[in-house]
């Protein structure tokens, strides 16, 4: 495949961190933050498979799909504490 | 592999990132998903150093466990720190 493939996903990926780091830190309520955290959450699991590839090890993959399984726990955790019923 | 350096880095800032403002930040729920964003990043290291088991373990623990636990003590303890 072409290398300037990867460039570009690389380049994609390293954006979405940097906005979704961006919002982390500046954002206003925890509400924002919990959002920032899920979509880097997902660039993540992206990047996890992104590694996996460049790497040609497909053992790579289990670990982006426990990631993308478990991941949710602790958004679901911080939207019940913001509910009030945690 | 040039590409695993290049992410390499780019994990080395954000792992910096989120590690400084877990730590300067005043709101506690704020720090726990800091941390969270943390441990989420030393699991990619983990993998990018090839190792896929404790990247397993660390993604499992650190991001899902531990978040949700820190978010159940500051839920029964408070939110601010003095």
């Amino acid at each position: 495949m072409n290398i300037y493939f990867f460039y570009l996903i690389i380049s994609i990926l390293a954006i979405s961190i940097a906005l979704g780091l961006y919002r982390l830190v500046k954002g206003p309520s925890v509400s924002d933050r919990a959002v920032a955290l899920d979509a880097l959450t997902n660039v993540t699991t992206a990047l996890l498979v992104l590694i996996a590839v460049l790497s040609a090890r497909f053992i790579y993959l289990d670990v982006a799909l426990v990631y993308a399984i478990l991941a949710f726990i602790g958004v679901v955790a911080i939207a019940r504490y913001l509910e009030g019923g945690l | 592999m040039i590409e695993l350096t290049i992410i390499s880095w780019i994990m080395a800032f954000l792992v910096i990132g989120a590690a400084i403002y877990a730590i300067e930040t005043k709101d506690l729920i704020s720090a726990a998903i800091a941390a969270g964003v943390a441990s989420l990043v030393v699991s990619i290291m983990f993998l990018v150093l090839q190792a896929p088991d404790v990247a397993i373990t660390e993604a499992s623990i650190g991001a899902g466990l531990t978040m949700a636990i820190f978010v159940y003590a500051i839920g029964r303890t408070g939110r601010w720190e003095e």
